[in-house]
């Protein structure tokens, strides 16, 4: 049975411990499990919860990888922020989970170790790049997860395993101690079990830190106290054209999450949301996909460019420094982040930029633009969080997700939007999610309507606990 | 179209190696790309908006006071790197 953090008075940590190992056999969850975990009594809200990070958040003294085999054996000398706040309130840190290397993927299938399969049908994939946090969670391991969502990295394996996946305002969280993949994308998200845990964790982890720049002053709101705010009249938006099902009459199994979405927009009218179809540019929505590449790979080009095997990683042979670090590089990387970061680097040469890098950061700013234009109308934009359930291990993935429905999450990457998955339904034995965006710095309002939904989507009547493991 | 060349340009600049087969799924994927962003001509006035960098900025520049602080300890720095002597990293002769 999953449980809440706000549920759990007392673990048995030897028990998780086990289980632990048990279920990264059958799902592969893990690059660490720290068998040694141990609970400091009484010290703080989370005292004596077990929880799992994603191996590209830094912890002094304990294995973090970012699952690639360039930092294979790295060990980091201090601790990442989030994680410094974690262990003050006394949670326990059990392990560290299996990333698409450096997060620069999105299915969970690119790690140095394997793919992560989805505990709900273990021959589906979980999505990505937080795919071990979320297996963890799923699987009923631990009540809660960080991961870090860059285009949709947290919610879309939310989606796909029946969690909820939050990321909060661009920020809100600070990166200090995170493996940087795209900056201005980058954001620390959580996996829960419910609205109000992801509530709690949010505000235990908020906040301004010295060391990372980019993070907001804190908004000083309890975000667990305004869960229950009142809704009614709240106005909602959707994108008519990527939600009308008489498009897609070939394609039956987005025409069930359609009828799922249906049916979760009725209970939004009956507790007193206002909804509203809207005419958006399917044009300029159909650019997300690219444009979320182009920036993404084009920033990791830069982000990447520390690991050299040199002052840490798996030192590389040659003559000279340029062959040393190319062998190390060439060796660490895997095929499908190397073909990425070259990408990114055709994107910024001299000759490329104008045409496709500062256009593609144009294009940018007009769909943020926009979206702040019907911010200033509605509180919030809900969508299904995918297009698709989590496809077959087998299925012959590639990374091109063509449908809008199935890119759009990365929209809330784009202008540091806070934005929550929570699980909505079952199609064919799988859970689908629903996706719910807010303007810029309003988290609160964000959990406060998703909390709402929460209480009337009744998602566990259909998919009980850990009855899959 | 996009040549071979020019993404070995780019690998060889960010020091990696890929082989053949590599460059041509490379390749495709980047035409699929491409080929979603040719769009970009349709839009009027692009080149007037500004290129959005982050979400919005978040922080002001500021002077800090220039105090001495401890920096990483050297048994840290030289807990990742497989070759140190006393108490530096080793490297290959850089200079002739």
């Amino acid at each position: 049975m999953k449980k809440n953090v706000i549920e759990l008075h007392s673990t048995d940590l030897l028990k998780i411990i086990e289980k632990a190992k048990k279920y990264h056999d059958q799902f592969n969850i893990f690059e660490t499990i720290i068998a040694d975990a141990s609970d400091k009594k009484n010290i703080g809200s989370l005292s004596g919860i077990p929880y799992v990070l994603s191996d590209n958040i830094s912890t002094s003294d304990i294995l973090t990888t970012g699952s690639s085999n360039i930092l294979k054996d790295y060990i980091p000398v201090y601790d990442a922020t989030i994680y410094k706040k974690l262990k003050e309130e006394g949670a326990v840190l059990i392990g560290k989970t299996i990333i698409d290397e450096l997060g620069l993927s999105n299915t969970g299938m690119y790690s140095h170790i394997g793919m992560v399969k989805n505990p709900v049908d273990k021959t589906r994939i979980i999505g990505g790049s937080s795919s071990g946090s979320a297996a963890a969670v799923a699987s009923g391991l631990v009540p809660f997860a960080i991961g870090s969502d860059t285009l949709g990295d947290v919610r879309k394996p939310a989606a796909y395993s029946g969690i909820v996946g939050f990321k909060p305002t661009y920020g809100r969280i600070s990166r200090h101690g995170v493996f940087a993949f795209a900056s201005s994308f980058d954001t620390v998200a959580i996996f829960t079990n419910s609205v109000k845990d992801s509530a709690l964790i949010t505000s235990i982890l908020k906040g301004q830190d010295e060391f990372d720049m980019t993070t907001l002053v804190d908004d000083n709101l309890d975000y667990i106290a305004t869960l229950n705010d009142d809704i009614k009249g709240k106005k909602l938006f959707y994108f008519k054209d990527i939600c009308d099902s008489s498009f897609y009459k070939d394609n039956k199994e987005l025409t069930e999450i359609l009828k799922n979405y249906e049916l979760v927009i009725k209970k939004c009218k009956e507790l007193g949301f206002i909804v509203e179809e809207i005419d958006f540019d399917k044009e300029l929505l159909s650019l997300i996909s690219p444009v979320s590449k182009i920036i993404a790979y084009s920033e990791a080009t830069s982000n990447t460019a520390n690991l050299t095997g040199i002052p840490f990683g798996e030192r590389g042979k040659g003559a000279d420094i340029e062959e040393l670090i190319t062998d190390a590089r060439t060796k660490g990387f895997s095929n499908v982040t190397k073909k990425h970061l070259i990408m990114g680097n055709y994107f910024l040469q001299k000759e490329n930029q104008e045409q496709l890098f500062f256009n593609t950061g144009r294009v940018r700013r007009l769909l943020v633009d926009k979206i702040n234009e019907l911010f200033t109308v509605y509180e919030g934009l809900i969508l299904p969080t995918t297009g698709s359930i989590a496809p077959k291990l087998d299925s012959n993935l590639n990374e091109n997700f063509e449908l809008i429905l199935d890119n759009f999450l990365a929209l809330a990457n784009f202008g540091g939007y806070p934005s929550i998955t929570i699980p909505s339904g079952v199609v064919d034995g799988m859970p689908v999610g629903i996706n719910i965006m807010g303007s810029q710095m309003n988290d609160s309002l964000v959990l406060n309507i998703a909390y709402k939904l929460e209480q009337v989507i009744g998602f566990e009547k259909d998919m009980e606990g850990d009855s899959h493991v | 179209m996009i040549s071979k060349k020019e993404l070995e340009k780019c690998a060889r600049s960010l020091m990696l190696n890929i082989d053949e087969k590599e460059y041509e799924m490379l390749i495709k994927e980047l035409i699929v790309i491409l080929k979603e962003i040719e769009s970009f001509e349709k839009i009027d006035g692009l080149i007037d908006v500004e290129p959005m960098t982050f979400p919005f900025v978040t922080y002001k520049n500021e002077l800090r006071e220039d105090c001495a602080t401890d920096s990483l300890d050297i048994n840290d720095v030289l807990k990742n790197t497989n070759q140190s002597y006393l108490d530096q990293i080793k490297l290959p002769k850089v200079v002739e």
